[in-house]
């Protein structure tokens, strides 16, 4: 296990200071160091606020959907992708400042309804099997120069692989 | 005694009940709530309300033009793990991995891997830079794409889901039918009144479930996720430069 803090609920009280033995609370990003917690939990325990929280270092596995409900929930996210282009194209050609400003919020909201789709289907976990061997058919497939393939290496480097 | 619904957000003024908190007896007549009565939860007027048993609004016929803007963007495809953990894979769009890949990214942020999140943005815009551009976008399309998914795609979604008894899938559904729903009544909206609809106003977006909320006060939490206001996000409007 190892902590992390919530920014937002921080009211710099700095009790995980007091109570940490290794230092990894006391960083200038906010975050806790990782090189440096033990996961021992007393920072979750003396924060007044809750910010503080521990989360284990490999997940298990996401809750699995039968077949036929990832299927029609694909189908509905495609929709919402087809809708999302839509708003896109028409976003970049509106002249209209206001126009302009009310097709980008479909289209930003159409992207978080297809994410969360996604995030049920089997990927909700960047550590996940199947996010693992997206990744490593992306590097398969991609043979356009211009694709980030050190970006892909790095994520199969640094993502933990989860629990089976 | 009725109950009514707000078409906007999904808030139900319940005559039984009334909203003794805002000075609203119970039992207060539909009726008697006066005419510039908003909606408590998101502002919208009274004239959005309908009563609850009603039919819900007949949507648009389908049209050839929804179904062809769901192919026209399909373009080059990619093919993924198919996400139910057989080796099963699934064709996806350019514009489909895009949206996977800032899926991924978020999932990154709330674990707090923040390198990780990065590369999963440059992912996503890579393949946003390959993905199909719609050809002659229109309003109209747009909204029939969406009438046929609440008319037809959605309770086809809804069946398997139900008889799986699949919660997680049941509320990922929902929540996108429910923001669907709002969708379309603002399109409809801004197809009627144009651009008056936001012009003195803000646009808010649930960065959660996708809700848009017009206004300027946003309601404390998200009325579809129930996420507090913080993540419902502003979406600026650009100013038009002025050239001298």
């Amino acid at each position: 296990m190892r902590a992390v803090r919530n920014i937002r609920l921080c009211t710099k009280d700095c009790l995980c200071l007091y109570v940490c033995p290794t230092g990894a609370t006391d960083t200038e990003d906010g975050q806790v160091d990782w090189k440096k917690c033990i996961g021992c939990g007393m920072c979750v325990k003396a924060c007044p606020n809750g910010a503080l929280s521990l989360v284990p270092e490999k997940y298990p596995v996401q809750q699995r959907h039968s077949k036929e409900v990832c299927d029609v929930l694909f189908a509905w996210a495609k929709i919402k992708v087809a809708a999302e282009t839509e708003a896109k194209a028409l976003a970049s050609q509106a002249k209209d400042p206001v126009e302009k400003q009310f097709m980008k919020a479909l289209e930003t909201s159409f992207r978080r309804q297809t994410e969360d789709i996604y995030r049920e289907c089997g990927y909700m976990l960047p550590q996940s099997a199947n996010t693992r061997k997206l990744l490593n058919m992306m590097l398969e497939r991609e043979q356009d120069p211009a694709f980030p393939r050190e970006a892909v290496q790095k994520l199969l480097n640094e993502l933990q692989v989860q629990l089976h | 005694m009725s109950k009514y619904i707000c078409t906007m957000c999904g808030y139900i003024y319940d005559e039984a009940k009334g909203i003794p908190e805002k000075g609203i007896p119970a039992g207060t007549r539909w009726e008697a709530l006066p005419d510039d009565w908003t909606c408590p939860m998101c502002g919208s007027p009274k004239s959005y309300f309908k009563k609850i048993k009603e039919e819900p609004a007949p949507a648009a016929a389908s049209s050839a033009a929804a179904a062809a803007a769901t192919a026209a963007v399909a373009g080059e495809t990619r093919k993924i793990p198919a996400g139910y953990g057989d080796e099963d894979l699934r064709e996806m769009s350019c514009a489909e991995m895009a949206a996977m890949c800032t899926n991924l990214a978020k999932g990154c942020e709330k674990q707090y891997l923040f390198d990780e999140q990065k590369q999963f943005l440059k992912l996503a815009e890579y393949y946003q830079s390959k993905a199909v551009t719609a050809v002659d976008p229109s309003a109209v399309k747009l909204l029939e794409l969406i009438n046929k998914s609440l008319a037809e795609e959605y309770p086809a979604a809804e069946r398997p889901i139900k008889a799986d008894n699949d919660r997680g899938a049941l509320r990922v559904l929902t929540w996108s039918y429910k923001v669907t729903n709002i969708l379309q009544r603002l399109m409809q909206r801004f197809g009627a009144e144009g651009k008056a609809l936001l012009e003195h106003t803000s646009v808010y977006v649930c960065d959660i479930c996708g809700f848009i909320y017009i206004g300027d006060n946003p309601p404390a939490v998200c009325p579809i996720c129930k996420v507090p206001s913080l993540k419902l996000i502003k979406i600026p409007r650009e100013r038009l430069l002025c050239v001298q």
